[in-house]
């Protein structure tokens, strides 16, 4: 399969010319993006030290996971999916259940099954039960678009929510799920903040492999078709139906991988974490890193990551209202790529 | 963007499976008839769930009936509506706590009073323009015009950011407004009648005859307002309605027409009104803190008993509020020319745009309009159970699934799908725990978005 460096070629005739490379960078905000994300991101983390910058990157990869397989269903099949964060806690119970330390002492009134199964063993049933959630969601959700897509969505998010929050033989509701394991293997435990990242890094790289290949494939030239014109390619004899649940449920299955990561280095869940506010920021970060490219999706998680941790050290500004001010800039921000750039920073499909 | 009106709308079709009607008609006897075996079990408390039905369902018709109306005109959804919903709330709990009052929070800050100051203006600038340009054109120089549009546009900003500024004194503040209102709407009402009876008469000369009387009962009416402290609750409830009115108006006077004339698909303006949402979420979080926080009791909380059912009596008028809100708006919509205008928009804008109809101005008050039902649904369930910052976005998908569930973009649809909705949820509620209902909400939405896609009432 050929691989795409029109780019590096590009920017390799640019850097030997530098009144082309001048020329080339005014008034293009996809280069400044990345130089800004990524100088950013080098700055705060040679500032910070290595310590602050792994548990950084370590976030950044779950927001990445995330960011990318939504995408799949967001920029590449053009379904505006608010929902996604069902998923995610999905994978996140199922790995906290499964994975918790049954000599951990419970309350005994909220008792809730435990097994006491290793990461490795219980992350495929993670992906497994989220594909099967998400087969079952989307035969229902195909035959929806646009608004009325985005409703129903919202619809899976909050009733996803009510059954972490209300299902309380099973969640354990309110109090969440303590003592989740950390990764294993053998006996090398992932104990560590750097071998941690490092997982999270591999599955990153897995989950951006999976995502190339679907999107460069045949498969991934026909989800674009739909995003067009999805009768047009029906005529063309291809089940519009069919792709979207195929991309549909292998996105969902990505993003419960991220979740089960998520459960496992945080080892405490609760429903918080999986409120809709949550999986609006998440579109968000989509939005903003671009639309239809993987690289997009990188770049959305690290200004959105470098967000939350840049606004520390703005002065004057409490830390109880920190993820406040990061929303109220995400939404400002929303609103002027509508309004100037409908593709996102980097993105290659307008909204 | 006003052609593919049903492309933006995305309905699906009804599924062409067979079988899918008998399908349909069997769930919903099996629905009804659980319910009828629910009421045969316990007929008391099947009229208490039926009570609480019908006052949660007059929030949610509220919300329908704004939101119908302006989902109807522009076809994009406007997330917006969530945020004026809680901003109408809060405006109430930020006018309605002085430490004085019993709270021991005091939200009220200089920041809040200048910013709802300058929208005030803002809009007033634009409003007073609009309406006064078409009408002194000829007569008056454009910058004479212009200075003095500022001019009352900055005295009304200034005269809002006092009435916020100075919330345990709301009834002496507005007592000046609520009498150079009554003054105006009697004024309008004795033109009408003069100008029905007696055509020949110049309208200037009824209107300078009627000045007098007009002026004096608006007087009365501000000088009664004076000496009537406990009507601050009712004033702030307009207070707040009128100020998520003008932010819905700023908006869209602001963003979304230059937003709609470049915009390729609804979702671009759906991601935008998004992210205001996300905004001014954060910022009530902000202001208020994110503890949930209550409204005082607006008529007292003993309820009372009526066949074994407890009823509380804001919740009697919660209903009529919204059987009010209805008939306003069918009257707006049916009998005026404003509403033909309004529909002819949902129609076609750009043919609207080809015949004359100034599709601006008329949005802009479709927006008005609908901001200030979502923001007396917010205030309504203020008072009946708490406000928290993040309740915007879950009023206005309440709000949607009303309307989708009477039928997206019809008028009885709407108030009937609100009270359905708050129905079923009662009764789902029954034999299930409380905390289940928002589940229940959207189970519901999915089967009528899979079995009738058009709702009870289709549109035409």
């Amino acid at each position: 399969m050929p691989v795409n460096l029109d780019g590096i070629r590009t920017f390799a005739r640019l850097a030997q010319n530098p009144a082309e490379l001048a020329r080339h960078a005014r008034g293009n905000i996809e280069l400044w993006a990345n130089l800004f994300v990524i100088g950013w991101a080098i700055a705060f983390m040679l500032w910070q030290g290595a310590g602050f910058a792994v548990i950084v990157l370590t976030v950044f990869a779950i927001w990445a996971i995330l960011a990318v397989s939504l995408n799949l269903v967001v920029g590449f099949t053009g379904l505006l999916s608010v929902g996604h964060i069902g998923f995610f806690g999905l994978g996140a119970y199922t790995m906290a259940i499964l994975t918790s330390d049954p000599a951990y002492e419970q309350l005994r009134t909220e008792a809730i099954p435990t097994f006491g199964w290793t990461f490795f063993a219980a992350l495929p049933v993670c992906i497994g039960l989220a594909g099967l959630a998400a087969l079952l969601v989307g035969v229902v959700f195909n035959r929806f678009r646009d608004d009325i897509f985005v409703l129903v969505s919202f619809g899976f998010a909050i009733i996803a929510f009510n059954v972490f929050l209300n299902l309380r033989s099973v969640t354990r509701g309110a109090f969440g799920i303590h003592e989740i394991a950390r990764p294993q293997i053998g006996n090398w435990v992932f104990d560590g903040e750097v071998e941690f990242l490092l997982l999270g890094l591999a599955f990153l790289a897995l989950v951006m492999l999976i995502s190339w290949f679907i999107t460069t494939s045949s498969f991934g030239r026909v989800l674009t078709a739909i995003r067009e014109d999805e009768q047009a390619i029906e005529v063309f004899g291809y089940r519009a139906t069919h792709f979207k649940l195929a991309v549909w449920v292998i996105s969902a299955m990505m993003t419960s991988l991220a979740g089960g990561l998520f459960a496992s280095w945080t080892s405490f869940i609760d429903p918080n974490s999986f409120i809709l506010l949550e999986s609006v920021l998440l579109v968000s970060i989509v939005i903003l890193g671009g639309l239809a490219t993987i690289w997009g999706s990188l770049l959305g998680a690290m200004a959105f990551v470098l967000l939350e941790e840049g606004m520390r050290f703005i002065p004057y500004l409490p830390t109880e209202y920190i993820g406040q001010a990061r929303q109220v800039i995400l939404g400002i921000l929303l609103v002027l790529l509508m309004l100037f750039r409908p593709q996102g920073l980097v993105g290659r499909y307008r909204l | 963007m006003a052609g593919n009106r049903e492309n933006a709308r995305g309905l699906p079709r009804l599924i062409n499976v067979p079988g899918t009607r008998l399908l349909a008609a069997l769930l919903t006897a099996l629905a009804l008839g659980y319910i009828a075996w629910k009421i045969g079990q316990a007929p008391p408390q099947a009229l208490q769930f039926a009570f609480n039905g019908l006052a949660v369902g007059a929030v949610y018709a509220l919300l329908a009936l704004g939101f119908t109306l302006v989902y109807s005109t522009v076809w994009f959804f406007d997330l917006y509506y969530g945020a004026a919903a809680a901003l109408g709330a809060y405006g109430v709990f930020y006018l309605r706590t002085d430490p004085s009052l019993g709270s021991r929070l005091d939200p009220n800050s200089i920041y809040v009073n200048v910013f709802f100051g300058a929208v005030v203006s803002g809009v007033a600038a634009w409003t007073l323009h609009t309406v006064l340009e078409p009408r002194l054109r000829g007569r008056t120089s454009p910058e004479v015009l212009r200075a003095g549009v500022i001019l009352l546009a900055v005295a009304l900003g200034a005269y809002t950011g006092i009435v916020l500024a100075l919330p345990a004194h709301i009834h002496l503040t507005l007592s000046l407004a609520v009498g150079l209102a009554t003054a105006g709407v009697i004024i309008a009402a004795v033109q009408r009648f003069a100008a029905a009876l007696v055509p020949t008469i110049s309208p200037t000369r009824i209107a300078l005859a009627a000045a007098v009387p007009a002026a004096l009962l608006g007087a009365w009416c501000g000088y009664l307002l004076t000496g009537a402290p406990g009507a601050g609750l009712y004033l702030s409830w307009g207070v707040s309605c009128l100020l998520a009115g003008c932010v819905a108006l700023a908006l869209y006077r602001g963003l979304y027409v230059y937003m709609r004339e470049r915009a390729r698909s609804p979702l671009i303006m759906l991601v935008a009104s998004l992210g205001i949402l996300l905004a001014i979420a954060a910022l009530i979080v902000i202001v208020f803190q994110s503890a949930p926080r209550a409204l005082p009791d607006a008529f007292g909380s003993t309820p009372w008993n009526i066949a074994g059912a407890r009823i509380k009596g804001f919740n009697v008028f919660a209903i009529g509020v919204a059987l009010a809100g209805f008939v306003g708006m069918w009257y707006l919509l049916k009998l005026t020319s404003f509403g033909r205008a309004v529909r002819a928009i949902g129609d076609d804008e750009e043919v609207s745009k080809v015949v004359g109809i100034n599709t601006t101005v008329i949005i802009a008050v479709v927006f008005f309009v609908g901001a200030m039902y979502a923001a007396m649904a917010g205030i309504l369930t203020g008072h009946d159970t708490a406000l928290q910052p993040r309740m915007g976005l879950l009023l206005l998908l309440k709000g949607w699934i009303a309307s989708v569930v009477g039928g997206i973009g019809n008028l009885y649809g709407a108030i009937l799908g609100g009270f359905v909705l708050g129905l079923v949820e009662q009764f789902g509620i029954w034999d299930l725990a409380g905390e289940w209902k928002d589940a229940i909400a959207f189970v519901l939405l999915i089967l009528f978005l899979s079995f009738w896609p058009k709702g009870l009432l289709p549109r035409r």
